[in-house]
């Protein structure tokens, strides 16, 4: 099979064809969606398959028909570098899943009240933080863009 | 001179690689040819090892390597506390422990012949009587977990009295006691454990998910006969530590062992089902304890005798108990502290070292009745805790010698922020406040080495300054604390600063991160480290400029007039080599005592640090849920390196501290995890506790580097503690255990309110005679049959690869695809989420699945004459969306199902068709329903509170999952599987079961118009957000303008195996406008009549009941005229 993930092509035999899109992404060498709970349950896997952010753990490989965003080719700056002001991670493993997923949730809109993001990411476990620091990332990001809206666009 | 970098939210220096994904943690790199190891494990609490052959596994094709314990030197054990403690063999010898015990471990060239040489393994083991509580192992005639001198299971008992307890007990007039138990919580560590270890060049080089490397080296230096410097750990990206990788765990050593016999790179990751039964919990602490206070308020003495739940392997427990006991004589100004400990061993899983290591143990009784003194004393909680706080300067009884101490100013600051004397003041039904406090140290001298610490600082020619330190940053922020006092003492921006760590190729030695010496050990080690370096190159400048007048600044050594760039300076200096100048320096604090010499109550410690938390909580008297409304965490630390992790610090201690009071616990069902799932073991989620707030108190710290104090462990001391004051402050019931989930809640609230034992009589219902009988045959011996004899009989999966995926286009070729395939073979999939799942679980190893997501005829969600028809491959998001504004109830119930993720591609029929949730059948248990009949259900007599039923179960105890289902039953579905439309209360056979035959499929699901005056309302109780349904209601009725209900709707999902209907409260409501209390009387009626509950799942009728009354209440609240309550 062939996907494209972050713009290149990844090609994996799929020996298995019951294997995850998050089997075959770490296979072919993506390290941003990372493997820790398998089942659906925490996020960390998360990418996006067009505009939608899934858990690629429990995604059929062999289903996927649209391009894999993952966060190392997610761009977002302004959001990774909130995540950087706000100490919105520490050991970072269940990173690249929280951008991905504030990121979707970014671009579906950003004129959200605080209580709905923190809503939006019940998804997404994260053992060190608390959450705290990662919805004011967010948050931030989200006004800072919301600022920078064309005039028309805002409510 | 005021600090510049020092004090200041630089951002993370490994910002970059983190954000994007492309931080190299232990499992993302591997050298061409990496094996994939996996550990065969112990399946029984306490077994002797007959016979252990690993022939056919050996010459299974790609097996590289089968390491049992004979690869190991005979005798060889972990150092961990050392002797006389240490006891724990790599790989089992001759008996196993515990369930989960690392018997034998694989190399092999692909995940899949890995797992068929486990299975190839042979061993036969003798069972042995397991011992499977503390109060098992204390019972007399009890087995032995361990051959020991003593002949008994305690490993070690301590006692003694710190201070005069004659005086003490002189001064007491007030008397509070209790026992308090804090069960075993696992870490879950984002990154499950993983090693990649390489054995080339007579060295094994090791890629290992630590936060001490000295203790990985060591001990497989050790274990495999290697000299120390045969073993180097390189630095890697750690996801999570919170003390778990703070000692060595087992896999390192397995997967050295594997790639020494292999030649070739191993990668052994455990699982998280493996992460969470087979590595080491917290220790579980019962400290009974009695406080005494004198009038005025002052606490005078301590009493504790503290039971600690060892597991199978002393490992640390030995010192984790001391830690426990030593906080009570820490906290507080008692005249004395009368102590004693047990370490009991039994057949559980060791416990390990988890951030607090021992403290919020203890802590959880010492606040509790410190709460209860101020309570009997009349004085307020937070006033008398200021009154008995720790003075700077002053010694503690367990010997700690306090510097600077803001204890006062902690509990000011909580009491000011959370809003303590207005809440209290205006109270609320239901909400209460709660506070607690703590002490901890930064840094203990509790092993030969633990006051040294080292560092080396490079400049290179181009004027980077590099920082080399051999502990370890699990995400504690280390590293780039580190890099800011290399970058204040030098003054370089800090852009051009990088910190190297762990890899003693590179870095001096250094113990690691542990007991809170991170930031103290290391902040001096660097510090002065630099401070050499400053000094060098000050030297060199002045020689350069021609001045002794120079300084350092931004990156130059600067005189009047002139400047060098510190790159160039490397260069001049005689011994700079490779373009780099490299200073190594040592730090030896002298302010702590040794732990083990013989001191009486050594100073551990160089500075400690002090806490207040306050917290306000809201609980739920129909469900039992504990909200946390408000959180304020006040932390004495000295001064911040940097402010914003100090504060990640503290707010995520209080998250994990919050999820042991709220729902974490490892349960256990013969010596083995049944929760051993993110799905089954409930973590805090975004929505937890979204207001949290930390402040920072800050003062001088004579021993701190820049003033900096501890705060990684103090911040998950507090927080059970302030809980359980709230709760009671909110109910009126002290709790004296965790967690604190529903069913506790509920419990205690009926029993508080004198509510009568609900009578099912039984006697006059034959048709649960069989189930009945069968329930109290199960603890006479049946259980035991079945589990032992009749589980050989067991149906197992083998996994298998799915050969096919075929993805038909429209209905008929659906049809045509499943023809003639024997269930089991093929499986109907939309997104496969369950599938996944299951697959992975052992549930299902179809060869073929046939995916539902093209057929555009099962992706249309299309209205017709008289209703809506909803396509099984529609996705939840899809309905969701589509139902927000025509039926409020059913995109409610959506809302509440998973996660945004999964529902954006989870369907409509995959929800309805999935299996159960039940932990024992999800979780590997080899039950009635996985393994066929001649197996026992084993929440007959397990753990059955949350996932199983309290109406019409039968031989399993499970329930349908799906709460679609359950909402569905309320709107009068009817699901069309091939030419049949069944109604849907006829769907489901059993749990999660359908009544669909082979070749069938779920097409769609029809919901009739609803009438204009049709209201809805969807209730969940679940155990944290995304949960399955603990217990679910539907409620659809008729609303006349009076208030009246019209044929009326109610349906439970969770508490039945398939959706409940109780028919005859429907029918006594039709037409009434119901108060609560005719709601209840009704409900408990019909759960009198209908409900034959296990013992612990009757208190879900209590939070359905409650769930009632509260949907009933949100009806009311659409209607202007609510019904009145005449209770
Ligand atoms: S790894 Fe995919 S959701 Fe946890
Ligand atoms: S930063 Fe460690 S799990 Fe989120």
């Amino acid at each position: 099979m062939r996907i494209r993930v972050d713009g290149d092509i990844v090609e994996d035999p799929l020996a298995d064809q019951g294997d995850s899109l998050l089997a075959v992404l770490r296979r072919g060498g993506r390290t941003a969606p990372k493997a820790a709970c398998g089942q659906g349950e925490c996020g960390a896997c998360t990418v996006l398959l067009g505009d939608r952010a899934v858990m690629s753990c429990v995604v059929l490989a062999a289903g996927v028909d649209a391009e894999v965003t993952t966060a190392a080719g997610l761009g977002a700056d302004d959001l990774r570098e909130a995540f950087a002001d706000h100490v919105a991670f520490q050991c970072g493993f269940c990173t690249p899943g929280q951008i991905v997923r504030a990121e979707a949730v970014l671009r579906e809109g950003v004129h959200r009240t605080r209580e709905e993001i923190v809503r939006a990411m019940a998804g997404n476990v994260c053992r060190c933080t608390g959450y705290v620091q990662i919805v004011d990332a967010i948050v931030a990001t989200m006004e800072k863009r919301r600022a920078e809206e064309p005039e028309c666009d805002r409510r | 001179m005021r600090p510049k970098v020092v004090g200041t939210r630089v951002r993370p220096l490994d910002w970059d690689a983190k954000t994007a994904g492309t931080a190299r943690y232990a499992a993302d790199a591997r050298p061409e040819g990496t094996l994939v190891g996996r550990i065969l494990r112990s399946p029984y609490p306490h077994a002797r090892i007959v016979r252990l052959d690993v022939d056919r596994a050996s010459r299974v094709p790609g097996v590289r390597a089968v390491v049992t314990h004979r690869d190991l030197a005979p005798g060889v054990v972990y150092e961990h506390s050392g002797e006389p403690y240490s006891d724990r063999p790599p790989l089992a010898v001759d008996r196993v422990a515990y369930v989960g015990q690392e018997v034998a471990a694989v190399a092999a060239d692909t995940a899949e012949a890995a797992e068929r040489a486990l299975r190839l393994i042979d061993v036969r083991y003798r069972r042995l009587r397991p011992v499977l509580s503390t109060a098992a192992a204390l019972a007399a005639r009890a087995t032995r977990v361990r051959r020991r001198e003593g002949g008994d299971n305690v490993a070690l008992a301590v006692s003694g009295v710190w201070g005069s307890a004659e005086l003490a007990r002189s001064r007491s007039t007030v008397t509070v006691g209790g026992s308090f138990d804090y069960p075993r919580v696992t870490h879950a560590c984002m990154e499950p454990n993983t090693t990649l270890a390489w054995w080339h060049d007579d060295r094994l080089e090791l890629w290992t998910s630590t936060q001490a490397s000295h203790f990985v080296v060591h001990e497989l230096a050790r274990v495999l006969g290697l000299r120390l410097d045969q073993v180097v750990c390189r630095d890697v990206a750690v996801g999570g530590g919170f003390g778990s990788k703070s000692k060595v765990s087992e896999h390192e050593a397995i997967a050295g062992l594997l790639s020494m016999r292999s030649g070739r790179p191993v990668l052994v990751e455990l699982t998280r089902a493996e992460e969470i039964s087979a590595t080491k919990p917290r220790h579980a602490f019962r400290t009974t304890m009695r406080a005494h206070a004198d009038d005025t308020g002052r606490i005078r003495w301590f009493e504790a005798e503290v039971d600690v739940d060892n597991g199978a392997f002393n490992h640390y427990g030995p010192s984790v108990m001391r830690a426990g006991i030593k906080q009570i004589g820490s906290l507080y100004r008692p005249d004395a502290v009368s102590w004693s400990g047990r370490l009991i061993d039994t057949n559980l899983t060791p416990g390990g070292q988890f951030r607090g290591y021992g403290a919020p143990q203890t802590a959880l009784a010492i606040e509790c009745l410190v709460d209860e003194l101020a309570e009997r004393t009349g004085i307020d909680p937070i006033e008398f805790r200021i009154r008995n706080a720790n003075e700077p300067g002053s010694v503690a009884p367990a010997g700690a010698r306090i510097g600077s101490a803001r204890l006062v100013e902690c509990l000011e600051s909580v009491r000011e922020l959370i809003g303590w004397d207005e809440h209290r003041r205006d109270r609320h039904p239901s909400r209460g406040l709660g506070v607690a406090v703590g002490v901890h140290a930064s840094g203990s001298y509790a092993y030969p080495g633990g006051n040294v610490s080292a560092a080396g600082i490079d400049v290179t020619s181009a004027g980077e300054v590099v920082v080399r330190f051999g502990g370890s940053d699990a995400g504690t922020g280390q590293r780039t604390i580190l890099g800011q006092i290399a970058a204040e003492v030098l003054d370089v921006p800090i852009g051009r600063v990088q910190v190297i760590m762990n890899d003693w190729d590179e870095a001096p030695p250094d113990m690691g991160a542990w007991s809170s010496r991170g930031t103290h050990m290391g902040g001096h080690a660097v510090k002065r480290a630099a401070e050499a370096m400053a000094e060098r190159l000050r030297a060199l400048g002045a020689e350069k400029l021609g001045t002794e007048d120079v300084r350092l600044c931004g990156g130059r050594v600067e005189a009047a007039g002139a400047a060098v760039d510190i790159g160039e300076l490397v260069a001049l200096a005689p011994e700079s080599a490779d373009g780099r100048l490299r200073i190594d320096t040592d730090y030896l604090e002298e302010r702590m005592e040794p732990y083990w010499t013989g001191i009486p109550n050594p100073n551990i410690s160089p500075s400690y640090t002090f806490a207040a938390h306050a917290v306000q909580v809201e609980v739920d008297e129909d469900t039992g849920e504990i909200r946390i409304l408000d959180y304020v965490a006040a932390h004495d630390i000295g001064r911040a390196i940097h402010p914003g992790m100090v504060e990640g610090q503290i707010i995520g201690g209080v998250v994990q501290g919050l999820g042991a009071v709220l729902g974490e616990n490892l349960i256990y069902e013969g010596g083995r995890v049944v929760n051993a799932s993110y799905l089954h073991y409930p973590l805090p989620r975004s929505t937890t506790a979204p207001s949290i707030r930390a402040v920072l108190i800050e003062g001088p710290e004579e021993a701190g580097p820049y003033d900096a104090k501890s705060v990684g462990e103090m911040s998950i001391v507090p927080p059970a503690p302030a809980v359980l004051n709230a709760v009671y402050d909110a109910v009126g019931i002290r709790f004296h255990s965790l967690p604190l989930t529903p069913d506790v809640v509920l419990r205690a609230l009926a029993e508080k309110r004198g509510a009568p034992r609900r009578r099912h009589h039984l006697f006059r219902r034959p048709g649960r005679w069989q189930i009945e009988l069968f329930r109290r045959l199960y603890p006479l011996g049946m259980h035991a049959i079945l589990h032992r004899f009749g589980t050989s009989f067991a149906r197992r999966r083998p996994p298998r690869p799915v050969r096919r995926v075929v993805t038909p286009a429209s209905v008929p070729e659906l049809t045509a695809a499943l023809a003639g395939e024997p269930p089991g073979e093929v499986a109907v999939v939309g997104a496969g989420t369950d599938l996944t799942t299951q697959r992975a679980q052992g549930l299902a190893n179809p060869h073929t699945l046939v995916s539902v997501t093209a057929v555009t005829a099962l992706r249309r969600l299309h209205a017709r004459a008289g209703g809506v028809e909803i396509g099984a491959a529609v996705t939840l998001t899809e309905l969701a969306r589509w139902a927000r504004d025509r039926i409020p109830m059913l995109a409610d119930a959506v809302e509440t199902i998973a996660s945004a993720q999964i529902r954006d591609v989870a369907t409509v029929g995959g929800n309805l068709a999935q299996a159960k949730r039940c932990w024992f059948f999800r979780n590997g248990f080899d039950c009635y329903k996985r393994g066929g009949a001649t197996c026992p259900c084993y929440a007959v007599t397990g753990d059955h509170r949350f996932h199983h039923a309290a109406v019409d179960a039968h031989r399993c105890q499970a329930v349908t999952p799906s709460d679609l289902a359950t909402v569905f039953a309320a709107l009068d579905a009817t699901v069309r599987v091939g030419d049949r439309h069944v109604p849907i209360g006829g769907l489901y056979r059993g749990p999660g079961e359908l009544r669909i035959g082979p070749g069938e499929f779920i097409e769609s699901v029809s919901l009739p118009e609803p009438g204009p005056e049709r209201r809805g309302v969807f209730e969940k109780l679940r155990l944290w957000d995304g949960d399955f349904a603990v217990v679910s209601l539907a409620l659809d009725v008729g609303l006349d303008a009076e208030g009246r209900w019209h044929r009326p709707r109610i349906v439970y999902g969770a508490l039945a195996p398939v959706p409940w209907r109780p028919a005859a409260t429907e029918r006594a409501l039709d037409g009434r406008r119901p108060t609560e209390t005719e709601l209840t009387t009704l409900i408990e009626r019909e759960f009198e009549r209908r409900a034959h509950p296990l013992s612990g799942t009757a208190w879900k009728l209590d939070a359905a009941a409650g769930l009632l009354r509260r949907a009933a209440r949100r009806l009311n609240g659409d209607t202007p005229e609510g019904g009145d309550d005449d209770a």
